[in-house]
């Protein structure tokens, strides 16, 4: 739509405040398209009459605005019929939740590596044991390493991954996971057994929302710019993840 | 040694043997009774010797053993052979005959259902395309009767041709019409034309591009000269106007007549004429930019706008529905040009307040495309009655194809001029009542397309100083809004979402935040629209997804004692930012990951822990 847009207000977090403003509509918008085609229908309906067949017809041809909406979630690029039905497909492509801690993941592919390094000791057992056992996330690619920060190093290198983007990203698990993190934190905060799970399942968190970005996608969407803007606070670290980062940076690797 | 031979081998024959023994017969008989001859062949040596022993009966009533046979005379060793074999294998191929014909009717018909339900598809499409144009068959004529009954119906394939065979003689006809140089010339002429007309107007799809072809458009051209008789001016500009009225390319072979067309427009012309030749030239202007450009180029606007000037006549409408066509751009020339007409602000202005309901919905029309497009025309408009004038019409008319056009008009008025809200829809004045009452009645109609520009009309109002915003939220409006909120279609709740969110936001004053509206926020959010608001933010609506964020980071910061992030919380407000993450869009991933970590960090719920 056109709209008459004054520059949003921005603050220092760069976000684009709700700013009220008219908004003109030129005529051949598709806001009006259906007032248009009732203008056009009223003035032959003199001589015709519709079917309700053809009525329905007519109000799909409005609702879908004449447009493919597609499924913006990156890499998957499936079409949608209405702008209703992205619910539908949302919950059933892309609501993959850890049942463990109730982190949503965007392919199932990923949900199943989260599973196994955040909660899975014999993933652990092995990875004491020397095996190669962290995955690529990037599909397609297969490769294997021996731990966490060569598999960083390797999806950096290899696959272009930013170097601090989304890795330190938390996410937000539920109100009770929240209370129970938090209580288990305060007890080890003395002892030295760094919930190492809980950090890598949180990094893990990072590099799996990165790698949805480059995952078989065939169109890239070129809204995506990794690592330019780091400069300008795209990448958002909160006080607590920084502080979180210093004292667990001897544990990696 | 051969016969013994021969007689071991025929008594092995078993099945076929009889069938045998007659073709042997015949070799027999070819090969006649000469013994030489025989020794080559050694089974016809054998008939011989068979006859020889056992004659057949027949021979003694002397009678040919041809008869007997019932084989004509002539008839050759391999012709009887194949007669036989025929006979034989006649029957079987009747049985595989008639199975492969039952077969292929069965693909046959498939495929003829298939073409059918093409068809089908083909014609619904056309259908459609041919109900959303901006143009308009004429059925009936000017005077209102028609002499021959209308088809309503889609005509079947033989019907269709029959009509197109029944246009090629009728454009015949008026090709040897116009050239007859004698006596009764003018009746030959009009009475061919009529013809014509009337293949053109009998059904909803006429025989346009049959009539094309047979070269039907310079005979008309040639019928509308200077001087011609009303009748065949009528005439052949009604079946001008059918031929523009269906596909772009029908419409623009019209290209030769426009001149002529144009030229019938003036004082001059009796009035039906006039109408006839306006209709056609806004079947043209409907057909796209360049159409217009060109008929603009040749002057069409002024006699046209004139036609409009008149208190009354279907005149008035037919010119009025025209001049929409032609000033609807995207080029706004043609419609400041238009409001610069003498007389026509003041018969707009006329009309909405006296016309009937179809007058009046024509000449809205025009004041939406002179509102959308000219500055220059929506400022003249402001400065004039026609606000008013499209509120009490909106306020006592039922007609929905009334209202929507005086509601555009209203929502374009508003839209683009800062005037009008600044200078004459002032709280506190009467005619500011006046609108939000009409506003309130669009939004309670049944009709989808009057509420969702009610809510436009309303969002930009709300735009606008914080006593209109307080105006609007004590309105009658707010309730309404809420319901919509929860109940109506995406499109709907999207407008919607534009006026409640203006309702709670300061107008913006240099490049800061802006303010929040705390007395309207709060009750707002209290009674219950977070949730539209969070559902917004999961739709697959860039749009809509934006506001959604927006409202949520008005709620995030401005609710007091920091309840803001416990009530996104509550309406899984969370998770729906969260899937940003995996979002296409750059700037709606930075708005979520930005209100997810201010606001959801590490700190977050840890005071509750402190108890």
């Amino acid at each position: 739509m056109a709209t008459v847009v004054d520059m949003d207000a921005k603050g220092e977090l760069g976000f684009p405040y709700w700013t009220p403003v008219r908004r003109r509509l030129s005529p051949d918008s598709p806001f009006f398209a259906y007032g248009n085609i009732q203008r056009e229908l009223f003035a032959k309906q003199v001589a015709l009459d519709l079917t309700e067949d053809e009525k329905n017809q007519l109000q799909n041809l409005v609702d879908e605005d004449g447009r493919d909406i597609f499924c913006p979630i990156v890499g998957c690029g499936a079409r949608l019929t209405f702008l209703e039905d992205f619910e539908d497909h949302y919950n059933a492509r892309h609501a993959a939740s850890c049942s463990v801690c109730s982190r949503v993941y965007p392919t199932s592919g990923l949900l199943s590596i989260h599973v196994s390094e955040a909660h899975d000791s014999f993933f652990q057992a092995k990875v004491a044991r020397g095996y190669a056992m962290y995955e690529c996330l990037v599909e397609g690619c297969g490769l294997k390493f021996k731990n966490y920060k060569s598999r960083q190093q390797h999806l950096v290198d290899k696959h272009k991954f930013p170097r601090a983007f989304e890795f330190f990203k938390k996410a937000h698990p539920s109100k009770k996971a929240r209370q129970k993190h938090q209580r288990k934190q305060a007890i080890q905060k003395r002892g030295e057994t760094s919930s190492k799970m809980e950090v890598e399942g949180e990094t893990i968190d990072g590099l799996v929302s990165g790698v949805s970005r480059l995952s078989t996608s065939d169109s890239s969407p070129s809204s995506i710019s990794f690592g330019h803007h780091h400069t300008r606070g795209f990448i958002f670290l909160p006080r607590a993840v920084k502080r979180e980062n210093s004292t667990h940076n001897g544990t990696k690797g | 040694m051969a016969s013994r031979a021969n007689r071991t081998s025929r008594e092995d024959a078993g099945l076929g043997a009889g069938l045998l023994d007659q073709c042997l017969d015949e070799v027999a008989d070819e090969m006649g009774n000469d013994e030489a001859k025989s020794e080559e062949l050694p089974w016809s040596s054998r008939r011989k010797k068979k006859w020889q022993m056992n004659p057949p009966k027949l021979m003694k009533t002397g009678t040919s053993e041809i008869q007997a046979n019932k084989w004509p005379k002539w008839s050759p060793f391999w012709y009887r052979t194949w007669v036989r074999v025929t006979a034989l294998s006649g029957g079987w191929a009747m049985v595989i005959l008639i199975i492969l014909v039952w077969r292929w009717r069965e693909i046959f018909g498939s495929v003829a259902a298939q073409k059918r339900r093409q068809n089908a598809v083909a014609v619904g499409k056309e259908r459609r395309e041919s109900l959303v144009r901006a143009k308009r068959l004429c059925r009936v004529g000017i005077s209102g009767d028609s002499d021959i009954p209308l088809d309503s119906d889609m005509m079947i394939d033989e019907e269709q041709s029959i009509l197109e065979a029944q246009t090629l003689s009728a454009v015949e006809e008026l090709k040897s019409a116009i050239a007859f140089q004698g006596k009764g010339a003018m009746q030959k002429k009009v009475g061919a034309l009529r013809e014509l007309r009337r293949l053109l107007s009998r059904s909803e799809f006429p025989p346009v591009e049959a009539a094309l072809k047979a070269g039907a458009v310079p005979l008309l051209v040639q019928c509308l000269s200077f001087g011609s008789p009303d009748e065949q001016l009528l005439e052949a500009a009604w079946c001008l106007t059918n031929i523009a009225a269906g596909k772009p390319e029908e419409t623009k072979a019209l290209l030769p007549a426009l001149p002529l067309l144009i030229a019938h427009l003036g004082e001059k012309s009796s009035l039906p004429v006039a109408e006839q030749c306006a209709w056609a030239l806004g079947n043209v202007a409907g057909e796209g930019e360049d159409l217009r450009n060109v008929l603009l180029a040749q002057g069409a606007l002024l006699p046209i706008a004139r036609m409009m000037l008149p208190n009354k006549g279907s005149t008035v409408r037919t010119a009025a529905w025209a001049l929409s066509n032609l000033i609807k751009g995207p080029d706004s020339k043609a419609a400041t040009e238009l409001i610069r007409v003498d007389g026509v602000l003041d018969a707009i202005c006329r009309h909405l307040r006296k016309a009937d309901e179809e007058l009046a919905t024509e000449v809205a029309w025009v004041v939406v495309y002179l509102s959308a497009l000219s500055n220059f025309a929506t400022n003249m408009l402001v400065k004039s009655d026609v606000l008013q004038l499209l509120i009490q019409r909106l306020a006592t008319s039922n007609s929905l194809q009334l209202l929507i056009p005086l509601l555009r008009s209203l929502g374009n008025l508003i839209a683009g001029d800062s005037h009008t809200i600044s200078a004459i829809l002032i709280p506190g004045r009467e005619i500011t009542d006046n609108i939000i009452e009409v506003l309130v009645k669009c939004l309670k109609s049944e009709h989808r397309v009057l509420k969702k520009e009610a809510a436009w009309v309303l969002s930009n109002i709300a735009a606008g100083s914080v006593e209109h915003k307080q105006f609007v939220y004590s309105s009658e409006a707010v309730p309404l809004l809420l319901r919509l909120l929860s109940t109506a279609p995406f499109d709907i709740r999207k407008e919607v979402a534009y006026v409640l969110g203006n309702l709670c936001v300061a107008p913006a004053e240099g490049n800061g935040k802006p303010d929040l509206i705390l007395e309207h926020l709060v009750p707002l959010v209290g009674r219950g629209c977070l949730p539209a608001f969070i559902d917004l933010v999961r739709s697959v609506d860039t749009e809509a997804a934006r506001l959604g964020l927006q409202f949520i980071e008005l709620v995030l910061r401005g609710m007091p004692n920091g309840e803001g992030p416990k009530l996104v919380e509550q309406e899984d407000g969370i998770e729906a930012m969260e899937r940003f993450q995996f979002h296409e869009n750059e700037d709606l991933r930075n708005m979520a990951n930005g209100l997810v970590d201010r606001y959801f960090g590490e700190d977050y719920g840890l005071d509750e822990l402190a108890d």
